[in-house]
């Protein structure tokens, strides 16, 4: 058996170091929200031979005054052009600009939100935030009902609420930096990655503590907490590598060889998933522990 | 009946025998626009000038056009859906394999926008905007008077400032004029306040175009002959009723009353205008009847696209429900308008606020790339499977395979679009759907470690593991639920493909797994712990 818990004090150290560090580039960088959420066109134009230089096309697009504008080479001969715009009438110019110059360039396809459809997206992605964590929260609260000895059924929906905050902190934290040094930016997708990861993150955690359940149940009153949570997370420790190993193959091959339009959102699920599984077993149970053994501390 | 989830999964499979074959080949994924091409839009329609109970009516109206233009397309299943985001009516239009977006576009924005308008009273809300940028002109008037004043260059200001496109180039100078070339409050300044040449008269003076600073410069001629050299320079004063859209106030009679349209020679001596005859339904014949007599001798105004085309002053009430716009129209322009008009008019203003599209072969790339990944995704899963669990892992994987088989059947019988985040939601559910295979195996693992049968071991893994199992999945199912509630398009596909991917994983994993072990274990296995990757040394005696 392995001595997990005795190991707390490094994933503790671990994990406070990281998540400072997504702290601070949150705090220094923020994040680069995409169009749905800004309001905005972004419009994959592809070109008949080669990809023009980015300063002939923003020389073409010159007289149009766009706010924001940004371009991106991609694969097979597109290119990606991102712009403010509120109404449809810029889209329209933009393409006539395109068209008249690089006669043979087809429109792959153009996304567009006027500021009215980007602010009611992005109030509700918070919203759907907001009533996934609740609705987790009462979950957990819910499915922790009956554990009460020696650590009162609270805690344990605290620490996987906690866990969660690590596991969602650092996939934000991540996509930070790589808006800031990649252009990155997150959108929609992205917030259904994160609803995703609160889904599978608790899932891990909610198996790792229904072991704990079961052999507290089981066990004497005579084994040590700490012992029954370490017997428990070996238990389920293969376990909880192997789905998520199958989970995260599945998400390397849509990050592969999914293609452009999906390779972000794999990207953020390989992120939050991957540490979700690293959380529920390192972080989710040794808080737990630590819960414990504080409370004899102060007891004493 | 996995032979028929099979057999509607892959059609193919009985290519030889016509009759199962065309039944089940009829039976296709609907896939979404992102994997067709196609396209979503948005439009915002601006009911402000209709009557709350009439909005829903006027939306239905707007809906019938636009589905009478996009089906006159003809390629795919056109979706025109009126939904509402808060306060805002929104109409919704979605168009399958569409090649160029931007003459799609064209042709739904070409959708003509009728409304009749009498005249009324300003709108108290910008009447008082304008009075709010009137005030301002005149504040701006007097600051520059007073620089006028204090030895400022009254050329160079007026250049500047002045609102006077005939004379602000000249430095405001309105050369020599006699007495009753200008409004009377102008002519009263220059011709009888006795100022002397060059000089400023002393307060703003306000005439209906606005506020003047006036300067004379000199005079010649006496009597009838008297001529006075002037300059001014003008900030001009704004009126809502020199703007078409404010003096004219909506009527309930819009282009959803229109019957048909056709363009005609105006009738009279001669060959007459071109001009664009309207016949109006029965409910729109009545409320221009009424419109006409309520307006005996004042205008009516008809506007096409937001702009006037004519205001006749109404002579007598119509009640037959005709009328014409006339317009300075060639008969071209005025077939095209009639022509444009009969495949239906808007009753209200749609403005474009959100767009997705997608080309169709960048669609079918995404599609090619995404299933390329979902096959990949699936064999490496089935390779770790039997890697760690040998023959459980083979069982389990065939079970994976009746999932998967499953899955394509649920989209295909149920019609659910399939977008590209769908898919990439499916492939991600194949992963989670061993999920619960493993709890299990790894339970049965332990249980025959402790010392049981194999068979015993099995059992046992599938009670115990099945709380975990549950309760884990219940999260999962949550927060799917959650996504899908949360309702934009790509989200709602993902969360669907997820959301029923978990359902059947639990089905697959747990009781086809478990049913078709109960069939193939029996005492033949016993002892071959090898078999389930157990390693016989690490069994407790």
């Amino acid at each position: 058996m392995i001595n997990i818990i005795s190991k707390t004090k490094y994933a503790y150290i671990f994990s406070g170091v990281l998540s400072l560090l997504c702290i601070l580039s949150l705090a220094t960088w923020g994040l680069k929200y995409d169009i749905d959420f800004t309001g905005g066109t972004r419009m994959v134009v592809k070109f008949a031979n080669e990809v023009p230089a980015k300063d002939a096309v923003s020389e073409t697009l010159k007289d149009l005054n766009l706010k924001s504008l940004t371009m991106q080479g991609l694969e097979n001969n597109s290119m990606v052009i991102r712009y403010a715009s509120e109404d449809d009438k810029t889209n329209v110019d933009v393409w006539k600009a395109l068209n008249g110059k690089y006669t043979d360039a087809t429109q792959s396809s153009v996304d567009f939100f006027n500021s009215s459809v980007s602010g009611e997206l992005k109030s509700k992605s918070v919203s759907a935030l907001a009533l996934a964590i609740m609705a987790i929260m009462a979950y957990i609260a819910w499915a922790f009902r009956k554990v009460s000895r020696p650590v009162e059924s609270w805690k344990y929906g605290a620490g996987a609420v906690i866990a969660l905050a690590h596991d969602i902190l650092i996939t934000t934290g991540v996509f930070s930096l790589l808006g800031h040094f990649y252009g990155i930016e997150i959108g929609i997708p992205f917030i259904a990655a994160l609803l995703t990861i609160l889904g599978f993150s608790v899932h891990d955690t909610i198996v790792v503590y229904d072991r704990v359940r079961e052999n507290l149940l089981r066990s004497s009153n005579k084994v040590p907490f700490p012992e029954v949570v370490n017997q428990s997370l070996n238990e389920t420790l293969v376990r909880s590598i192997n789905t998520s190993l199958t989970v995260l193959i599945t998400l390397l091959a849509i990050y592969l060889f999914g293609g452009a339009a999906i390779k972000h959102f794999a990207l953020a699920l390989l992120v939050g998933i991957g540490f979700g599984t690293y959380s529920s077993i390192f972080i989710a149970t040794a808080l737990l522990v630590t819960s414990y053994e504080l409370t004899i501390k102060y007891k004493k | 009946m996995a032979v028929v989830c099979g057999l509607i999964a892959y059609p193919q499979a009985v290519s030889k025998v016509p009759f199962l074959y065309d039944r089940f080949n009829k039976l296709k994924i609907n896939l979404g626009l992102d994997l067709q091409g196609g396209f979503h839009l948005e439009y915002k329609a601006d009911v402000s000038n209709i009557e709350p109970s009439k909005v829903a009516e006027a939306m239905q109206g707007a809906q019938t056009v636009i589905e009478r233009r996009v089906n006159a397309f003809g390629v795919g299943e056109p979706l025109v859906q009126v939904s509402k985001s808060g306060e805002e009516n929104r109409i919704v239009v979605e168009l399958p394999g569409i090649k160029d977006i931007e003459e799609a576009k064209a042709k739904i924005k070409d959708a003509p926008l009728l409304e009749f308008k009498e005249e009324g009273p300003v709108d108290p809300q910008i009447q008082q905007m304008f009075d709010q940028s009137n005030a301002q002109a005149k504040e701006k008037a007097q600051k520059i008077l007073d620089e006028v004043k204090k030895d400022g260059d009254f050329a160079q200001l007026a250049k500047d400032n002045s609102e006077d496109p005939g004379s602000k180039d000249n430095g405001g100078d309105l050369d020599f004029a006699k007495k009753g070339a200008f409004v009377p409050e102008f002519d009263k300044i220059l011709f009888e306040s006795k100022l002397k040449p060059n000089e400023v008269y002393k307060d703003l003076v306000e005439t209906e175009f606005g506020w003047h600073i006036i300067k004379f410069i000199e005079s010649r001629g006496e009597g009838d002959t008297l001529e006075v050299h002037g300059a001014h320079i003008l900030f001009a004063k704004k009126d809502p009723s020199q703007y078409e859209q404010f003096k004219y106030q909506a009527t309930g009679l819009t282009g959803k009353n229109l019957k048909s349209a056709s363009a005609q020679y105006s009738q009279g001596q001669g060959l007459g205008e071109p001009e664009v005859s309207l016949q109006f339904d029965d409910e729109g014949t009545k409320l221009f009847a009424e419109l006409t007599k309520k307006n005996l001798g004042k205008q009516i105004a008809i506007f096409l696209d937001g702009e006037l085309q004519i205001a006749p002053t109404v002579q007598v009430e119509i009640t037959n429900g005709q009328a014409v716009i006339t317009g300075n129209y060639t008969f071209k322009e005025a077939k095209d308008i009639a022509d444009r008009l009969n495949q239906g008019a808007l009753p209200v203003p749609l403005t474009l606020v959100g767009q997705q599209s997608v080309e169709a072969t960048l669609g079918a790339d995404s599609l090619k790339s995404i299933l390329i990944a979902g096959g990949i995704g699936l064999t490496a899963v089935i390779v770790f499977m039997l890697i760690f669990y040998r023959f459980l892992g083979l069982v389990a994987s065939l079970a994976l395979l009746i999932y998967t088989v499953m899955m394509i059947t649920i989209f295909k019988l149920t019609g659910i679009t399939l977008t590209l985040s769908g898919v990439a939601g499916f492939v991600l559910s194949i992963g989670m759907a061993v999920d619960a295979n493993i709890l299990i195996f790894e339970r049965t693992k332990e249980e025959i470690r402790g010392g049981r049968t194999i068979a015993n071991s099995l059992e046992e893994g599938f009670k115990r593991a099945w709380t975990s199992i549950r309760d884990g999945n219940i999260s999962s199912l949550l927060t799917a639920g959650i996504l899908y509630l949360m309702g934009t398009g790509f989200v709602k596909g993902f969360a669907a493909a997820l959301f029923i991917g978990v359902v059947v994983s639990m089905f697959t994993a747990v009781v086809i797994t478990r049913t078709m072990l109960k069939v193939i274990i029996s005492d033949w296995i016993h002892g071959r712990t090898w078999l389930v990757g157990v390693n016989k040394k690490s069994i407790k005696e």
